[in-house]
């Protein structure tokens, strides 16, 4: 059953911050989600093999070394930068 | 104008490759307005993308593209061209790189006239979360055009431009270009590279072509396909020349029909319509034959529960920190990254982001993402046994035609069960084309969808295009 306990926990999980308002709409949406997911959990998996292989990787290329983009190109996006570096809130 | 005829009037000089880039211009700023297919019109670096193509035609080197003016969907990376993906998170977001098509289109001289609006980050049906408005129908401005690539298919339609790059994860090219009456082709998994194209759901996404027919999509495939040492999923089995089988004999093919496609839930116009059209290949001689795809009743909830993992996983990179919005509140490191995150994503992306979570985290993984695989891997295999017998499926490609904006769009679980006939597709990884079929009651399109077997793009162009000869397509009138 989902419930505002789970919402937050999920929040944390997705680094999203709501307000109290806002984790109160998404816990009636992902009610109503969830219960149109739940419809998996009918599928009899017993005849079916678990696997990750949805995807082929054939074609891997060789690991050569190649030029990489110039550091004014890479930080050019950024919004906080000193030093060619990007500045963030104090971490210790 | 057909793209074969583009290309001939740009090499007989009849017209120049800026005098066309000019009329589509001119076009998209008296008619955009009016749709906001757009999000970023390229006014100079298009004329300047013509004015090189025009040397490149006087020098009688022309390849299929040069000189054709093209729109891009704007999740796909374009070099010092602003590239949002409909977001506030992306709002100013140049990208210093081309993704794989971008520079194959630009190799080619093709001249890019603009990014299209989208769903934000792709996610929906209907183009109205996008951060730059909603994009409308040109068939009807009170009706969505679709999506996510409802930017593309509406500019295809209103003629703003010749031809249009989408992607599509769960059957965000073909619906929209059911939608706005026009042909949109998503190829197998693995024929056009995805690098530079911006992640959702990596095992998913698939670049696709709209455009104004089937020979159209498979005019811009030829240019875009290949394997790409870039992305290690593209094929090297893609063989390219998609129009050879076009006007050749189709008439021995087998069709499947596939029976849960027709039950509760289809409009029944878009049933007769879709109908109408197996026997339209029932009387060239085609072998139609009811077949059954059980699975299809899981496909919506696996494909939600996939692309969301896969989407909550990708969408992590939107930090605040190395490009995108970046909040001014959050005095520590995480308070920092989570409120950037709220302040640039929308509803819909937030949601699809807290289900991927849901599917992937300690105690629900093994009951919602493990079976999600399990019916993945069920799915392709009953589509496996249908092309044992059948060469192509015809199937609905919405359960409706274009709805009136505001009808659904807030209500997430309708528009998720309004998927139902395109997520299986790229659930297996197969190629699959949308054409008009036929027109409502209220004069909206019809689309009708066929879908082939892995990398047999040729006779999914073949077969729709053989239609396309048959049928009166009607023009949007903006």
């Amino acid at each position: 059953m989902f419930n505002l306990e789970l919402t937050r926990h999920l929040a944390n999980l997705s680094k999203i911050h709501f307000t109290d308002e806002e984790l109160d709409k998404m816990t009636e949406d992902m009610t109503n989600i969830i219960e149109l997911m739940d419809k998996v959990c009918e599928f009899d998996s017993s005849k079916t093999a678990y696997s990750l292989d949805a995807v082929n990787y054939n074609d891997l290329r060789e690991d050569n070394p190649k030029d990489s983009y110039p550091t004014e190109k890479i930080i050019s996006n950024a919004k906080n930068i000193k030093n060619n570096s990007f500045v963030v809130p104090k971490v210790v | 104008m057909a793209l074969q005829k583009l290309r001939d009037m740009l090499d007989k000089k009849e017209i120049s490759a800026v005098e066309l880039t000019e009329t589509y211009l001119n076009r998209i700023k008296e008619k955009d307005t009016k749709i906001n297919s757009y999000i970023t019109v390229c006014n100079e670096s298009a004329i300047s993308e013509a004015k090189n193509a025009q040397k490149v035609i006087d020098s009688g080197n022309s390849t299929s593209f040069t000189g054709i003016p093209v729109s891009v969907k704007d999740n796909i990376c374009t070099k010092g061209i602003k590239t949002t993906c409909a977001s506030k998170m992306l709002e100013d977001f140049v990208p210093p790189y081309d993704a794989t098509v971008a520079k194959k289109l630009k190799n080619n001289n093709a001249v890019i006239l603009g990014k299209t609006n989208m769903d934000e980050f792709a996610m929906g049906g209907s183009s109205q979360t996008s951060y730059f408005g909603g994009v409308k129908n040109p068939f009807d401005t009170s009706r969505v055009p679709g999506g996510s690539s409802g930017g593309a298919a509406a500019s295809v339609s209103a003629d703003l431009c010749a031809a249009a790059l989408g992607s599509d994860t769960g059957g965000s090219v073909r619906q929209p270009a059911s939608f706005c009456g026009v042909t949109g082709l998503k190829p197998t998994y693995g024929t056009v590279s995805r690098w530079g194209l911006i992640a959702f759901a990596s095992s998913l996404d698939q670049i696709g072509v709209v455009a104004k027919s089937a020979e159209d999509t498979g005019y811009i495939l030829n240019g875009i396909y290949g394997y790409d040492e870039n992305d290690a999923t593209t094929s090297k089995k893609s063989t390219g020349d998609y129009n050879c089988l076009v006007g050749s004999n189709i008439s021995n093919l087998k069709i499947g029909i596939p029976k849960e496609f027709f039950g509760d839930g289809l409009d029944d116009e878009v049933k007769k319509a879709v109908l109408n059209a197996a026997e339209y290949y029932k009387k060239l001689g085609c072998e139609i034959v009811e077949v059954s795809l059980p699975c299809l009743e899981y496909a919506v909830s696996a494909y939600y529960l996939i692309s969301s993992a896969e989407a909550a996983s990708n969408l992590s990179r939107f930090d605040g920190i190395k490009y995108g919005l970046r909040s001014g509140l959050g005095e520590n490191f995480n308070d920092l990254i989570a409120n950037s995150r709220r302040e640039g994503f929308g509803n819909e992306v937030k949601r699809r982001i807290m289900l991927g979570n849901y599917a992937l985290c300690s105690g629900y993984y093994d009951a919602y993402y493990k079976n999600a695989t399990r019916i993945r891997t069920e799915l392709k295999a009953e589509y496996a046994k249908i092309f044992e017998e059948c060469d192509v499926i015809l199937t609905p490609t919405a359960p409706t035609t274009a709805y009136k904006i505001g009808q659904q769009e807030n209500d997430p679980v309708k528009m998720y069960l309004a998927d139902i006939y395109t997520v299986t597709v790229n659930i297996a990884g197969l190629p699959a084309i949308s054409t008009t079929c036929s027109y409502d009651t209220n004069g909206m399109p019809i689309g009708m969808s066929l879908i082939g077997k892995s990398f047999d793009e040729k006779t999914l162009i073949a077969v729709c295009d053989r239609f396309e000869k048959d049928f009166e397509r009607k023009e949007a009138v903006l």
